[in-house]
């Protein structure tokens, strides 16, 4: 009821208001009023009010029907009340329309401004999100960041605080090592330190740099100074050179010879080198010189440059060479160059026993006695040294035997023992002369000289060790073998001295400090040269055969040496070496029948004394062989006066004439009074 | 260069003998070196003998150049006669030292002066008795006492040095190179009796000599030769039995042994001969002139043959040579 009358109340305010004569006023201010009206009426009870309208309305509707059926005139009246009635209704009905209306239209609006709201503050969460993300990353870099510095080599912290200035460092004096505070001071402060160090070097390292360019300036100055000295000196030179000819000095002979040095092959320069040396200082009756064309030399060690070079190329091809020869050669450079070779066999020995174009020779001489000069030659292909040599007889020599002993090949030969030259020293050298069809290196020795190893040796050559151009080696050589060079000369010459008289018969004199008699009364009857054959056909050297003591290239000599009808032969044999392996004796005396070392001891023994008895440290070679056919001829004396007594009158002093079970005979003699033989 | 000749080449063996134990063989030679070589090994060893093994096991030098003329063996002594003296060595120091003390020495007695030294040529012992004799260069026979070493008494007959001499039953057998052989009793006094066969044309060879090299002698025979030919002489009769038909130039070895003749000198061969001179064996050796000659039994059968050569011959059956020793 309350409500039909609110409703009623706003009918007539509307009435009355819109009477007047402010019509939008009221219309505006019933609009303000419905619309607060609403918001406080609670929805509830409007509805509830619009459920019983419509129950009203539909109340009124069957009435007015039942009316309708019902025919009478109050019902007209009737129903046109209740017409009214529900238009009331309908208005109540409309009202609630407009009110729902109005309260949905606020609330929307409400909603739309939440969302505003809400999506305001999404967006400005996820700014910041964002912004978080970028500051950890930030501070993520932050942390990675590698400073310069630690790059930089620094010197150590030890080193830094006792070297560096003390207003630096007596902060860290106490330093500790967890204050990363302090450490990072420290860090600081050893860079600044670091930093004036650099600084200071570097102003050093300047310095230097123009201190080492202005060396160099004077460097440069002083040698262009020294370039025109050059001219200078070789003009005097040219000057002094009437002056040196007028004093007679030969500084330009030994210049050349310098020169000329500088040619020879590695092995011959090294020989030349220590030869000269010990001339110079040991040897005065030695001369060296240097044989052979500059020219040729010159063009030769050109040559030998360029055929480095080739020998590089071939050794790519090492198997193109032996093709070579039989096939055709397909590159036009090639053919050019094969054409030329006729024979490549005969061109390959011909290089292969190439000499080289300079020799030395040296010349050693005996004091008025024979000289010899010894000239060694370089086969570079073959790498070996090879001798020749040519002795100067003096003119008081004139026997056969005498001159034998002192021809070229004979003094040279076994020098040192097995040495005679005819085998090549290079293990190769049998292999190469085979590759190019030559037979042995013997038959070549004619023709290439002698390959004695002391050559080698001289040289710097070693085969045995490998070694080649050794200074030590050829220095240590040169001395020795020029000193036997020279002995065995002498020895030679002291030997054809006495092989001088004895081809005429004659025992030279001996020097009064050899312990033997003078006087015998056997005598040398004939001295003639012998051959290895006769001594190998002899009977009585059966034993020294045996024993292998005798080599067919020792000298050999027959003698005879006869007393009344008995005659001594005996076979000399000289050995290379003489006198330090003193003449070996083979005797065979013909006196009733033929007694030797084979049949007779006392001949036996008489060999004995001869060969062995020797005392070494005093035998000489100006007289050995003489003193030994001395005894020789002593000895026969006392065989035959010893053994027939009766024949052979005693000229020789001698105690026993026989004695213990073997029947000695006093070969033995004693310096004692005339002189004594004892057994 | 070395000398490859040296005078061990012309090296000369003039005595030798075995040890007591028979198994190494004692050579003297003319350089006054004593060589021992182990026989009993190298006869073992059969063919396989190398030139190293030929060689002295030991060797030592008395005295330089001073002939060792004799070796003999006693129970506990080397004995060895040199020259103007007789020297005792202990058989451990033979063996083994480079250079032995020796035990004792006997002194040749009327040795004048140093020049003229007796040769003590040949040494014989007497066990019965302990008597020691020695054949010396001063024509004297000496004879020894070995426990005393003092000259017990001294044969003087011969007119020239003594080559050897032998005794069988108190008879004692010297021959000399003044051509002599005197029978002596091994208790004294002179000469039982003498012959000369020098004297005899059946055996002298004028052109050798008159010297006596070698004599042996058992009861009822006696044997020499040396420059004469080597001959068989009865005892009693004092005739000669036989004449050996052997080609040499000096007898230097001869003896007496069971009944066989054993004879050698200057001649290719070592003979083997029976008392009526039929050959039993002749064997060829290396040296030209045979001066020592030396057997034993026990413990193995050995003959060895040495003279003028370094080599020494041995035969282990006494019929040829099947092994050699040399001193260098």
């Amino acid at each position: 009821m309350v409500k039909e009358s609110s409703s009623l109340k706003k009918k007539r305010k509307s009435g009355t208001s819109a009477d007047n004569e402010a019509e939008i006023d009221i219309y505006k201010k019933s609009v303000e009023f419905e619309e607060k009206e609403a918001l406080n009426r609670p929805n509830d009870t409007d509805a509830q009010i619009y459920f019983n309208t419509c129950k009203e309305i539909r109340h009124l509707f069957a009435e007015i029907s039942e009316l309708k059926m019902k025919s009478g005139s109050d019902v007209r009246a009737k129903i046109t009340e209740k017409t009214t009635e529900v238009c009331l209704l309908l208005v109540l009905l409309k009202k609630l329309n407009r009110m729902e209306k109005v309260r949905l239209v606020f609330p929307k609006e409400q909603l739309a401004a939440e969302k505003q709201k809400v999506d305001s503050i999404n967006l400005q969460y996820q700014n910041l999100l964002y912004e978080a993300n970028h500051l950890m990353s930030e501070y993520r870099k932050c942390f990675q960041f590698k400073s310069k510095d630690e790059h930089i080599e620094l010197v150590p912290v030890e080193e830094f605080l006792a070297e560096a200035p003390k207003n630096l460092t007596t902060k860290f004096k106490k330093f500790d090592e967890t204050d990363e505070m302090a450490k990072h001071e420290l860090r600081l402060a050893r860079l600044e330190w670091e930093l004036q160090q650099r600084i200071h070097l570097a102003d050093m390292c300047k310095k230097l740099e123009e201190e080492k360019k202005k060396l160099e300036g004077d460097i440069a100055e002083r040698r262009n100074k020294l370039d025109k000295l050059g001219p200078l000196l070789s003009s005097v030179m040219e000057a002094t050179k009437p002056v040196q000819e007028h004093l007679g000095l030969h500084i330009d002979k030994i210049q050349a010879e310098h020169k000329l040095a500088s040619l020879l092959p590695n092995p011959l320069y090294l020989f030349y080198a220590n030869i000269d040396a010990y001339r110079q200082v040991n040897d005065s009756g030695m001369s060296v010189e240097i044989m052979g064309d500059q020219e040729e030399a010159s063009q030769w060690k050109e040559l030998e440059l360029a055929e480095d070079e080739e020998e590089e190329e071939e050794d790519m091809e090492p198997e193109a060479e032996i093709q070579e020869v039989e096939e055709i050669v397909e590159t036009k450079k090639r053919r050019h160059r094969k054409s030329v070779h006729v024979d490549p066999l005969e061109e390959k020995k011909r290089k292969l026993l190439q000499v080289h174009p300079l020799s030395v020779q040296v010349t050693v001489t005996t004091k008025d006695g024979p000289s010899i000069k010894i000239r060694l030659s370089y086969y570079a292909k073959l790498e070996i040294v090879t001798v020749s040599s040519s002795v100067n007889i003096p003119s008081n020599i004139t026997g056969n035997a005498a001159r034998e002993v002192l021809s070229n090949e004979s003094v040279l030969v076994e020098l040192v023992e097995g040495d005679f030259g005819l085998d090549s020293p290079n293990p190769c050298t049998p292999y190469q002369l085979k590759k190019v069809g030559l037979g042995s290196f013997q038959s070549l020795v004619p023709e290439l000289g002698y390959v004695y190893t002391w050559a080698q040796k001289m040289c710097g050559i070693d085969f045995l060790n490998k070694m080649s151009g050794s200074d030590q080696l050829s220095q240590t050589n040169v001395e020795s073998v020029m000193k036997t060079i020279k002995k065995r000369l002498k020895s030679r010459y002291a030997l054809a001295k006495q092989l001088e008289e004895l081809e005429r018969n004659v025992i030279p004199v001996l020097p009064a400090s050899v312990d033997l008699p003078r006087t015998t009364i056997s005598s040398l009857t004939k001295w003639s040269s012998g051959t290895y054959q006769s001594f190998c056909e002899a009977k009585f050297t059966e034993g020294l055969l045996e024993a292998e003591l005798i080599s067919p290239n020792d000298i050999f000599y027959k003698a005879t040496i006869t007393r009344d009808k008995a005659n001594l032969q005996a076979f000399v044999v000289i050995k290379n070496d003489y006198p330090s392996i003193p003449p070996i004796f083979a005797l065979c005396l013909n006196y009733n029948g033929t007694r030797h070392s084979q049949n007779d001891d006392n001949i036996r023994d008489m060999e004995r004394s001869i060969n062995v008895d020797w005392n070494h440290e005093f035998s000489n070679a100006n007289w050995l062989l003489s003193a030994q056919i001395m005894s020789l001829c002593v000895g026969l004396d006392i065989y035959l006066e010893t053994e027939d007594p009766g024949t052979f009158q005693q000229n020789t002093m001698y105690i026993k004439s026989t004695c213990a079970r073997n029947r000695r005979k006093p070969f033995k003699f004693r310096n004692i009074g005339v002189g004594v033989y004892t057994q | 260069m070395v000398n490859k000749l040296n005078k061990s080449f012309y090296n000369t063996v003039l005595s030798q003998t075995f040890t007591p134990c028979g198994n190494y063989l004692v050579v003297g030679d003319i350089y006054g070196t004593i060589s021992v070589f182990h026989l009993s090994k190298l006869t073992n060893q059969g063919s396989s003998i190398t030139k190293e093994d030929q060689l002295p096991k030991n060797a030592f030098t008395i005295k330089e150049d001073v002939q060792i003329n004799s070796l003999l063996t006693m129970k506990a002594f080397l004995v060895v006669g040199t020259v103007g003296e007789i020297l005792g060595y202990s058989w451990k120091n033979v063996k083994t030292s480079k250079k032995p003390s020796c035990s004792w020495t006997i002194e040749i007695p009327n040795s004048k002066d140093s020049f003229d030294k007796p040769d003590v040529n040949c040494l014989v012992f007497e066990p019965e008795n302990n008597l020691l004799f020695a054949a010396c260069g001063d024509n004297n026979v000496y004879v020894f006492n070995i426990e005393t070493r003092k000259e017990v008494r001294c044969f003087k007959g011969h007119k020239n040095y003594v080559h050897c001499i032998n005794f069988c039953n108190n008879k004692l057998v010297s021959g000399g190179e003044d051509g002599l052989v005197l029978l002596w009793d091994v208790r004294g006094g002179p000469p039982v009796s003498k012959i000369e066969p020098h004297s005899r044309d059946k055996v002298a060879r004028v052109e050798l000599g008159p010297w006596i090299g070698g004599v042996g002698i058992n009861d009822d025979w006696l044997l020499c030769g040396g420059g004469p030919r080597l001959s068989l002489w009865h005892l009693r009769s004092l005739n000669i039995a036989t004449v050996f038909p052997i080609d040499d130039k000096g007898i230097h070895v001869a003896e007496v042994y069971q009944d066989r003749i054993f004879a050698g000198g200057r001649s290719n061969l070592f003979y083997q001969m029976s008392f009526n001179g039929d050959i039993i064996t002749e064997i060829p050796t290396s040296p030209v002139t045979t001066y020592s000659a030396v057997h034993q039994d026990e413990p193995f059968q050995t003959l060895c043959i040495a003279g003028s050569s370094p080599k020494i011959d041995v035969c282990s059956n006494f019929i040829y040579k099947n092994l050699q020793l040399s001193l260098y």
